[in-house]
């Protein structure tokens, strides 16, 4: 009966909409392109976090360069938090809109995409097709169909690299005599030494986790393989005790005692550049000499690897199951993989993301377009190596979230 | 013909607040029941209000929510009255309704953030005291301001934001020709039975105006009890106010927590009518007690500290409200800054090249949508009150009415629009611009129809009566007679609708799906990233924006009047003028006519 009820209503709702789309006037965005360029051009909405200037900027540049080639138009959305847009397209998908979705392309990882992968909001199979794809060697390479331990399917392209760095205030250190930490436990006594000055944001966001992986790689490594594979109950007792020691011991002589966490990891970069924080971390080691150059962080800013490890993984575009402009979605990431974009995304003065593509396989005049002119003060000096840790399996994101918010209590 | 209009006006308004509210609010009970096809589930059930009753700390969300919702309501209305008491009749108030106008039009996000810029262990007062005492770090000690554990400093800052929004609210009403004059009589009369300044205002003024700021005063209140960017910007999170917690139920990765955010959203719309309760009880024992006060003859009330009082507000607010000038103008224009400097090293126009190049078509997207929003809700408003005049309701009618009006401004945005988009998107999926502006009107509507109701209500009807003995149609009673003796209180209405539009995020953000980007999307999504300086500059745009309108709503009536002085002055000359042509002309056809 109730479902009878409810199938009478969606009817209901059918019959409203036919009209509904009869009087419904064009939206301002379709009015755009028609004003924009003379011959059809479909628009590919792009949805990503919106709050960095320099990615934003990318973006646009993106934009552009689609509209000469492509005649492409590329409308970039831009979320304060990519489940907004996850969870637009589940509300189409509930609605039963299943091939005039509002979201073309999302710039994802990690969580949101297991979310969406679970929920079979992703258009799979696509990612092959791209002729750029094959410049990043993706069966020599599994880290570029693998988005933390979860096979990609082809529902999502690689977009770039990211991996862990540290920053911090000079002047702060100097004047407090102390030398930079270099690993886990310097960390924590950095703290001891100077009280108040070292956060990092809840584990719902993904700094914040992934400090909380990093410190958990890094106290368990005679545990290390147990993080490759799908979490168990057993693996989380024996890992979890060092780590709850060990941020028992660093809560109290964080930033507000660790009463009050940020939720999100530009608001660290908001307190390092209020010298409220004297160190923190980033996982795009060059939005830091950028934001001394948008005035945004100190010029006192350095920045720098751990020297026992960092963790590092890759950030995809993910292409939504009722896109209405798949093929025209598909050309913008083929672009966006070309070594030309690549090329540009990856200069210090526009955004710094590394590359995906492997550089064996570029032309020389290809290789050439990657070289970086100038080191920055404020930039991590690439040529010191440092070990990378694999991010662990996407499970373990979830377990470790919901063990830390059953320890600390949830914030919100 | 012309009451046929505003009836059906008045059915046009109410389906506007009905419908998507309605539709919303059953988008958020099915989940609240358990209900969410999308996610699997099919069964309706109680389980997800137990799970919601035993999240950890649900009380004190709950009494954080209420606390500073009541709390800063009643706190604010007090220092309002207290300005007024300070400094009605005399020329202070104009001073304050000027001074306190940029946290009037500040967006709450904005103002939050400025007040972080002054207030922060980094900010202003702390880099004064640096400067004072030589330290190159900011404080690490754990003061009271932001992130407190009691709510105090959302309560300070909900206070801050609601002070300027009452006041407008009283002087709107005192302003009122019918309410000027009986009031002056009030005042006049206390003055000669000896009764000080602010007794007279406590006593006499008070009273009268009091029941007609009320309804403003209970949306502020519910405002205040569900807002979301003040405690998610000042406040704590372990834990939040019950609005931070369903936004963020809404928003995390695990979909599955919209059903506890759904059933939230529920709980929320509950503690918003306790609140009301509270505020009620409040007012029930000040009011009692204010009564005893009435007949105690005693000519002094509080003279001194009242003046005291006034003064320390007056002087709070010049100070804040330069510090957020100040800071949010300097950060928009600041190279580099560091803690303790009280100027910036250098300035530069980096970052409004940075919002400028990105700001077009946003800037246009919130310009249509403001005022097709504002326009349309003041043209209904207005058909609507004349409506009630022209053709009254029943009782019942009237009832279902008002409280449809007030349930935009009862049920927490977070509530229903979640639901309002999920039937927004049954019904059409390309209508975007359309599905923002009902969105948008939701809430504009209530405001516009506060702000003009009193007015409209208490216009003096015998204009209206001598009008109609002249053989005038209701229409041309509405054009010539109310609407130009209402343009003040028209153009406030239409520039606080318009404010009410630019400065909303969630029904645009989530009713265009994020594809109509407006200032304010654009802005909050600067806040959520790194940039201090990028934020300021999109707080002064957020400020200025609506500022625009309200420079209009209080020049335009100025200008047109001294125009009609003009025109009237004018037309008195040339028929002056006219005559002694005439005269002339006749003179000189006589002389042509002698000539021949």
């Amino acid at each position: 009966m109730r479902r009878g009820l409810l199938t009478w209503f969606s009817w209901a709702f059918i019959c409203l909409t036919v009209n509904a789309e009869v009087l419904s006037t064009p939206s301002p965005s379709q009015n755009n392109v028609s004003n924009v360029d003379t011959t059809v051009s479909p628009t590919v909405r792009f949805h990503a976090w919106g709050g960095s200037a320099q990615v934003n900027g990318y973006i646009r540049w993106l934009a552009k360069q689609l509209a000469q080639k492509h005649n492409i138009a590329l409308q970039h959305v831009k979320l304060a938090d990519t489940s907004d847009a996850v969870a637009r397209v589940l509300a189409e998908k509930a609605a039963g809109n299943s091939s005039e979705g509002s979201v073309d392309l999302i710039w994802i990882n990690g969580e949101n995409f297991a979310t969406m992968k679970k929920h079979g909001l992703l258009a799979p199979n696509w990612v092959d097709e791209l002729p750029s794809f094959s410049l990043t060697s993706p069966h020599e390479n599994p880290a570029m169909t693998t988005d933390f331990g979860e096979p990609t399917l082809g529902m999502e392209a690689p977009w770039g690299k990211a991996s862990m760095v540290f920053y911090i205030r000079q002047t702060h250190f100097q004047q407090a005599a102390l030398a930079p930490p270099t690993n886990l436990e310097e960390i924590l006594a950095f703290t001891q030494q100077s009280p108040g000055r070292f956060t990092y944001p809840t584990p719902s966001d993904y700094l914040g986790i992934s400090f909380l992986k990093y410190a958990l790689l890094k106290l368990n490594p005679q545990h290390r393989d147990l993080f490759y594979q799908p979490v168990t109950e057993q693996a989380l007792s024996k890992t979890l005790p060092s780590l709850w020691a060990f941020l028992d011991a660093l809560h109290p002589n964080m930033w507000r005692q660790g009463k009050m966490m940020v939720r999100q990891a530009s608001e660290l970069q908001r307190l390092m550049g209020s010298g409220e924080l004297s160190m923190a971390f980033s996982f795009t080691a060059a939005e830091i000499p950028s934001a001394v150059e948008r005035f945004d962080l100190p010029t006192d800013i350095r920045t720098y690897a751990m020297k026992d490890g960092s963790l590092a993984n890759v950030h995809f575009i993910g292409l939504t199951f009722n896109s209405p402009n798949k093929q025209a979605a598909k050309d913008v990431v083929n672009f966006m993989l070309s070594p030309q974009a690549q090329a540009e995304k990856q200069k210090l003065t526009v955004w710094g993301d590394d590359t995906v593509l492997d550089m064996r396989r570029l032309s020389e005049a290809q290789k050439r377009m990657f070289d970086e002119p100038l080191s920055h003060p404020s930039a991590l000096d690439k040529s010191v190596a440092v070990p990378l840790l694999g991010e662990p399996h996407a499970s373990w994101t979830d377990a470790l979230r919901d063990a830390w918010y059953s320890r600390f209590g949830a914030r919100y | 013909m012309f009451s046929q209009i505003t009836v059906y006006a008045r059915y046009a308004l109410l389906l506007l607040l009905l419908v998507p509210v309605t539709v919303g609010v059953i988008g958020v009970v099915f989940p609240a029941l358990g209900y969410f096809p999308a996610l699997g589930e099919h069964s309706f059930s109680f389980r997800i209000f137990v799970e919601l009753l035993n999240v950890q700390h649900i009380g004190q969300m709950i009494w954080l929510s209420l606390f500073s919702g009541v709390g800063s309501t009643i706190l604010a209305s007090f220092i309002t009255f207290l300005l007024l008491a300070h400094c009605y009749q005399s020329s202070l108030l104009n001073k304050i309704q000027a001074l306190l106008s940029p946290m009037l039009v500040l967006p709450h996000a904005a103002a939050a953030i400025a007040l972080l810029f002054v207030l922060s262990p980094s900010g202003l007062v702390a880099r004064f005291i640096g400067t004072i005492t030589d330290s190159a770090m900011p404080s690490t000690t754990v003061g009271l301001f932001p992130y407190d554990e009691w709510g105090l400093s959302v309560l300070l800052v909900l206070v801050i934001k609601e002070v300027p929004f009452i006041l407008l609210m009283a002087l709107s009403v005192m302003a009122q020709p019918n309410n000027k004059q009986k009031l002056e009589g009030y005042q006049r009369a206390g003055t000669a039975l000896g009764y000080s300044a602010p007794s007279t205002f406590f006593k006499l003024i008070l009273p009268s105006i009091y029941t007609q700021i009320k309804l403003p005063i209970l949306a502020v209140l519910v405002f205040a009890t569900s807002n979301v960017e003040i405690p998610l910007l000042i406040g704590l999170n372990n834990p939040s106010t019950l609005s931070v917690a369903i936004l963020h139920w809404f928003n995390h990765v695990d979909l599955s927590m919209r059903l506890l955010g759904s059933a939230a959203s529920i709980l929320q719309g509950v503690v918003c009518v306790l609140a009301i309760v509270v505020f009620f009880t409040v007012e029930r024992m000040i009011s009692w007690w204010g009564r005893r006060q009435l007949s105690t003859g005693r000519r002094n009330f509080f003279n001194r500290t009242v003046a005291l009082l006034g003064t320390c507000t007056f002087g709070i607010y010049a100070f804040l409200i330069a510090g957020v000038v100040y800071t949010v103008v300097s950060y928009s224009f600041a190279e580099h800054w560091v803690f303790p400097r009280l100027f910036p090293e250098a300035l530069t126009l980096l970052h409004w090249k940075t919002a400028f190049s990105a700001i077009g078509q946003p800037l246009l997207n919130t310009l249509l949508l403001g005022l097709a929003t504002s326009v349309s809700s003041v043209v209904l408003v207005l058909l609507t009150l004349e409506s009630e005049v022209l053709v009254p309701a029943t009782r019942k009618a009237a009832a279902l009415f008002s409280f449809s009006l007030f349930l935009p401004l009862l049920v927490p945005g977070v509530a229903f629009l979640y639901g309002l988009v999920w039937f927004q998107q049954l019904l059409s999926v390309h209508s975007l611009g359309f599905h923002t502006y009902i969105a948008h009107m939701v809430y504009v509507l209530p405001y516009v129809y506060l702000s003009l109701a009193v007015s409209y209500q208490r216009f003096d009807n015998r204009y209206v009566m001598v009008a109609q003995s002249l053989g005038k149609s209701p229409f041309q009673v509405f054009w010539y007679v109310k609407l130009p003796a209402l343009l003040n209180s028209v153009l406030v209405a239409w520039a606080l609708g318009l404010a009410i539009s630019f400065s909303q995020y969630l029904p645009t953000m989530l009713a265009s799906g994020g594809a109509i980007p407006t200032v304010t999307t654009e802005a909050v999504a600067s806040v959520s990233g790194s940039s201090v300086r990028l934020t300021a500059v999109y707080a002064v745009i957020q400020a200025v924006m609506p500022l625009l309108g309200f420079v209009i709503a209080w020049t335009l009536p100025k200008l047109i009047t001294l125009n009609r002085e003009r025109r009237r002055t004018h037309n008195r000359k040339s028929k002056r003028i006219s005559s002694h042509m005439s005269r002339k002309e006749r003179l000189e056809k006589k002389v042509v006519h002698h000539g021949r």
